[in-house]
This record gives C-alpha cells, structure tokens and sequence, in this order.
C-alpha cells in the first residue's frame, strides 16, 4: 500500500513538473554554464592557440591529452563568442 | 647548516669558481656534496677538467655533479605528454596533438621552464641523499625568477583548479538534478594532474623560503655595475622573503702592487669594498683575492681555505 502511495505521489510531481517544465529548463540552463565553465577553463589553459600569448603554456601541455578531443570544437565556439550580450540575452529568450 | 646552497651574481664574476671551490670544501669536509650547474654555458666541467652531463657523476670523493641540460628535460616532458595520449580517441587528432607538443619546444620559455622544473625536481628529490646541494645558477636575473616561481605558478594553477572544480559541480549538477559528487570529482584526472603539479610547487616554496633550509650567497666583484646588480637583486629576493645573508668579493687585487696604473685601480677598489660594508651591513662578506693563474682542476684547492671557517657560509 506504502510503495502504491510513493509511486502516486512521485508521478504526480513528474506531472507538475512537466507541467510547468519546471527542473528542464533549468537543466538546460545548468548545463549551457557548466559549458562555458569549462570553456572558459580551457581558455585559461591554451589562449596562446587563439594568439593571445600565454607564459604558462609549457605547463598546460600536460593536460593537453584530457582536453585534445574536444579542442577543435572549442575553437570553433570561441570564434563563435562574438556579440556577448546577443548571446547572454538569447540565453534566457529575452533577444526579440 | 643550511643544506642548499645558491651562488648567484653577475656574469664573469667568478661564481663557478667559488661554487666549485666551496663544494670541494664540504667534500672534504666529509659532506656528501652535489654540485648543480643551471648555466647553459657549463663552466664547471671546465673547472674540473672532466665530462659532467645531464646524469649524476662522481668528480672527486664525496662530491657529485650535473649540468641540467634543458634541451634533454624538454625532450622527457614531451615524451611524458605524448605517453598520456593513449587517452585520445581520434588517431587523427594525436596526431596533430604531437605536431603542437614538438612546436611547443621551440617557443619561448620552454627551455627555462623545463630547467626550472629540474631545479624543484632536485630540490624535493636529493635534499635526503646529499648533506649538501650547491647550486651554480646563471646570472642574476635567471635566477631571480626561478625563485618567485613557486609563487606565481602556484597562484596560477589554484586558479585553475577552483575553475575545473566549479565547471565539473555546474555538469554534475545539472545532470543530477542538483547533487554533486565530490569523488567523481577528485578523480578528475586534469586536477590529478594539477593538485600534483601545485603540491610539488608548495613543498619546494617551503624549503626556498626556509632560511634555515636554503642559502644564497651572492658573488661580485669590488666594481660598479656588479654592486648596482647584487643590490637590486638582493631587493628583488627580499620581497620573495629569500634571504641574501653572504656575499663573496672575488677578484681583490693584491696589495703588493707597484705600478701606478694598478695603484690607482687598488684604491678605486677600496673605495668600491667600503661601500659594499656599507650598502651590505649585517651580511657576512667573504674577500677571495685575484689569483695569478687560471683556475683548473689542479689548483682548485686554493681557494678551499677561504671556506675554511664553516659558519662563514650558513
């Protein structure tokens, strides 16, 4: 009786969250950060291959190998960080 | 006793031979001593006469030496890059990865990053096997930046970490629905790699800025341009908290001097070794006279005595 009670309850937020897209959303968002964060983190690391030099490339070498298969995509989407505020707004549909 | 020794200073001051002479002095102390060329320009295989090279030799009884060759570090650390690529999915992109690894040797930085790496790889590693670690560094500047290194670096790669740690909750997160894994986390293997890379960063900081740990005596000669040079370096190490404390005036000329020329050049001397008591007070000042002849591998005992008195050189 318990389990047929838990299992009602949890669908019933699963219907108001996909109600409201409540939590997806949000998901979306989350990750488009946690994205940036991280490109942002391998901006700090390999600049000089953008051509801003950077004294410390010998030591991101090392982490070249963890990073490489995702490198040529990054370069791609920091070319792509033209207009800040274009993508800043259209990140939360406020760009008309 | 201080275990680390520095002898810096201005080029062709004469800091090869003192280093070579004072690491003889503590071999023959019985002191297990490794002496440790940075110079590109290896003087103290000349000193010694015999071939020193990127690996460990024994010179003379209890005494070890090495030239780091930076070339040769440079050429390791790539190859230790290139090891780790076997995580790379694409064969294509290892391949291009190695073409930007073997491009990275030519720029530059490179090479004195890759010394300064040995440098702290002996620091950490040798300080128990010796009783002494003397190093000959290059001049001044050189050497200069090897000690605000730890610092910086350490600065910069605890940057990094907070960045990764905070990129990788954000993905936990928002793949979770709000939970966070520290361990998966800890596991990361770039902040493996950079916690390492910090850990070894802070252990060498400690001990370069360990006045009980580490000396730096500096080397100059009673003239103008080596004087400004030392001050400004002492300065510079200062606001590192790396204490100067010895200072060796090589070259003095000797006394018995007949000719005028000479004369004149003796007192502008003595001029010059009365300011470096004044700017230097509270430092211990080690005179070394001018020697008739080159230094070589026969006569280097010569100097030996002027180390002689142990707490000179703490």
């Amino acid at each position: 009786m318990n389990d047929k009670l838990k299992e009602f309850l949890e669908n019933l937020k699963l219907f108001f969250q996909g109600a409201s897209d409540f939590n997806r959303k949000s998901k979306a968002i989350l990750e488009k950060e946690a994205h940036d964060q991280m490109d942002n983190f391998i901006l700090l690391c390999f600049a000089d291959m953008l051509g801003l030099p950077l004294p410390t490339s010998y030591y991101a070498l090392e982490i070249l190998p963890y990073i490489a298969d995702d490198l040529e995509y990054w370069q791609r989407r920091m070319l792509d960080r033209k207009s800040i505020w274009g993508e800043k707004w259209g990140d939360w549909d406020l760009d008309a | 006793m201080n275990k680390i020794v520095f002898f810096g200073g201005k080029g062709g001051v004469g800091k090869t031979t003192c280093s070579s002479s004072f690491a003889l002095s503590c071999a023959n102390k019985g002191m297990k001593t490794l002496l440790v060329s940075t110079d590109p320009a290896h003087s103290i295989s000349d000193i010694f006469e015999t071939k020193i090279g990127y690996k460990i030799v024994n010179i003379r009884e209890n005494l070890e030496a090495l030239e780091i060759n930076s070339e040769i570090e440079c050429k390791n650390y790539m190859n230790r890059v290139k090891a780790n690529l076997k995580n790379v999915v694409s064969p294509i992109i290892v391949k291009e990865i190695k073409k930007q690894i073997d491009a990275a040797a030519i720029s530059p930085g490179t090479e004195e990053a890759a010394l300064f790496d040995k440098m702290i790889e002996i620091i950490i590693d040798k300080s128990e096997e010796y009783d002494k670690i003397i190093f000959d560094t290059a001049p001044t500047g050189h050497t200069v930046r090897l000690m605000s290194l730890p610092e910086l670096l350490g600065a910069w790669l605890n940057s990094l970490i907070s960045k990764r740690k905070k990129a990788l909750e954000l993905m936990q997160m928002a793949q979770n629905a709000g939970k966070k894994n520290k361990d998966e986390i800890e596991n990361d293997a770039v902040i493996k790699i950079l916690k390492k890379r910090y850990n070894n960063m802070q252990k060498a900081r400690n001990i370069i800025t360990n006045n009980d740990k580490l000396s730096f005596v500096f080397v100059l000669n009673a003239e103008k341009l080596p004087i400004e040079e030392t001050k400004k370096a002492v300065n510079i190490l200062d606001k590192y908290k790396i204490k100067v404390d010895s200072l060796i005036v090589n070259r003095i000329l000797p006394d018995d001097i007949k000719d005028e020329f000479w004369i004149n050049k003796k007192e502008l001397e003595k001029k010059y070794i009365d300011e470096i008591y004044e700017t230097f007070k509270g430092k211990k000042i080690i005179k070394i006279p001018m020697l008739k002849h080159d230094m070589g591998a026969n006569n280097i005992k010569e100097l030996i005595g002027y180390f002689e008195d142990e707490s000179r050189l703490l």
